[in-house]
């Protein structure tokens, strides 16, 4: 088995379930600031983001066997984990936050090696050339309903569609993306 | 719900953007078709690519989730040890049973030592906490840690540079195992590198983890059986060493 710093991600889950805490601090290291970028760009709030954070990684810790390297990689299990938290409790808040208009995708240093940075910065690259070739109606939706944590229904209601063609635009956006980001040889990040 | 409706869905649902009826629905469908599920996997890592936006961790956080780690039953059955191995060496096996809980490190030698105590592997329950803000001396600013200055049977232990016999750090140590990184005047390390704190019991250095590039306030547990003579602080590659590689910044006698 190689060093912690050189187990591969699925190496590091399986050292959890036994109750190793250093792997748990690698797997922290590693995609702890994509988890946290994300919730705080759902959130809009960093205290929020912490908390969503936190929960995700004691979740790892409870429950290593929710994840499944068959099934997608864990930086992108940990996503959906932390994207549901966040929608969550956004929803959940009785006020949605005032959103402002954002930044692109962005990319900021973090305690994590260069490796994977430049991973990181050239999915950003490929996301944002992927989404920004998809027709206006399909990105608009789809942005809608992911960063700022709506449901589609409610993305229909806002944009005054109707919820089939929304339900429809969101389904062939993300495919497109699928198809070109796998063109562009973007999959999951595979420690 | 049909196959077809749910395969319409499975877009949104990947977004976290189906709600209700319809979400209780697709997740029953969900259940009996891989069809669907093979599709909701790779939906999902679009989302995940999309939403793959990595931001600077705030300090002590990493504090905050180690802290609320729950512990093991005491009579819970270890696991098997992973093997680890390092640079081409084997100097780890599994441990003798025992009393073992959650947190395991494992040790090895330190320089001179290395060689003899190359095959001898020992593992003990460890844990560790990235650093939070700095504090002044044997000043708490974490519950936790005023709490263990206050606790009957503590020892502070004040650890020195070996080349300027200065004060680099200070930890103090509870009865129970307990122990926290209370200051730290060591200078921040480049990037890459993090300093790496270390139990030495018997001349064998027992990681107590990683304390970052420029810590703080760290928390850790030593397993009941662990009695140190000494502390020690290294540094290493960020991602920490299974022993030390590093020369020794600062050692205190417990």
């Amino acid at each position: 088995m190689p060093r912690i710093d050189e187990m591969s991600d699925a190496q590091l889950v399986t050292s959890i379930a036994r109750y190793n805490e250093v792997a748990l601090a690698e797997c922290y290291r590693r995609h702890g600031g994509a988890v946290f970028g994300l919730a705080k760009r759902v959130l809009q709030n960093p205290t929020d983001a912490e908390d969503v954070t936190q929960e995700i990684f004691l979740r790892l810790w409870n429950q290593p066997d929710r994840f499944d390297s068959a099934r997608g990689s864990l930086r992108s299990f940990l996503l959906a984990q932390a994207h549901g938290r966040a929608v969550d409790a956004v929803r959940s808040s009785s006020s949605r936050r005032q959103r402002e208009s954002r930044d692109a995708l962005r990319t900021a240093e973090a305690d994590y090696d260069l490796q994977r940075e430049v991973w990181d910065l050239a999915v950003a690259d490929q996301v944002s050339q992927a989404m920004g070739e998809l027709p206006e109606e399909e990105r608009r939706v789809i942005e809608l309903a992911y960063f700022d944590g709506r449901t589609y229904r409610e993305v229909a209601q806002m944009l005054n569609q109707p919820e089939g063609t929304v339900k429809s635009r969101i389904r062939n956006g993300m495919r497109r993306m699928r198809a070109v980001l796998a063109e562009a040889g973007v999959r999951g990040a595979d420690a | 719900m049909s196959h077809d409706e749910a395969s319409d869905l499975l877009g949104a649902y990947a977004l976290d953007a189906v709600d209700g009826d319809e979400f209780a629905e697709l997740e029953e469908h969900l259940e009996t078709c891989p069809r669907c599920r093979a599709e909701l996997d790779s939906l999902r890592e679009v989302a995940a690519a999309m939403g793959n936006s990595v931001e600077p961790l705030p300090e002590g956080l990493w504090s905050q989730i180690v802290l609320r780690l729950p512990e093991r039953q005491q009579d819970e059955e270890p696991p098997p040890m992973p093997q680890l191995a390092h640079e081409g060496r084997s100097p780890f096996r599994a441990p003798a049973t025992g009393r073992m809980r959650r947190r395991r490190v494992v040790v090895s030698t330190i320089g001179a030592i290395a060689v003899a105590a190359a095959s001898v592997a020992v593992v003990l329950g460890i844990g560790l906490v990235r650093a939070d803000n700095k504090v002044s001396n044997l000043q708490a600013t974490s519950p936790a840690v005023a709490a263990a200055l206050r606790a009957p049977g503590h020892h502070v232990v004040d650890l020195e540079s070996s080349s300027s016999k200065t004060e680099q750090a200070q930890v103090v140590v509870l009865p129970s195992g307990q122990g926290y990184l209370v200051s730290s005047t060591m200078p921040s390390l480049d990037k890459g590198r993090t300093y790496q704190l270390w139990a030495i019991e018997g001349n064998q250095p027992i990681s107590l983890g990683l304390l970052g590039g420029s810590p703080g306030q760290a928390a850790f547990t030593m397993a009941g059986s662990t009695r140190p003579s000494h502390l020690s602080i290294t540094a290493e590659p960020a991602g920490g060493s299974v022993f030390p590689t590093g020369p020794i910044i600062a050692t205190g006698t417990v």
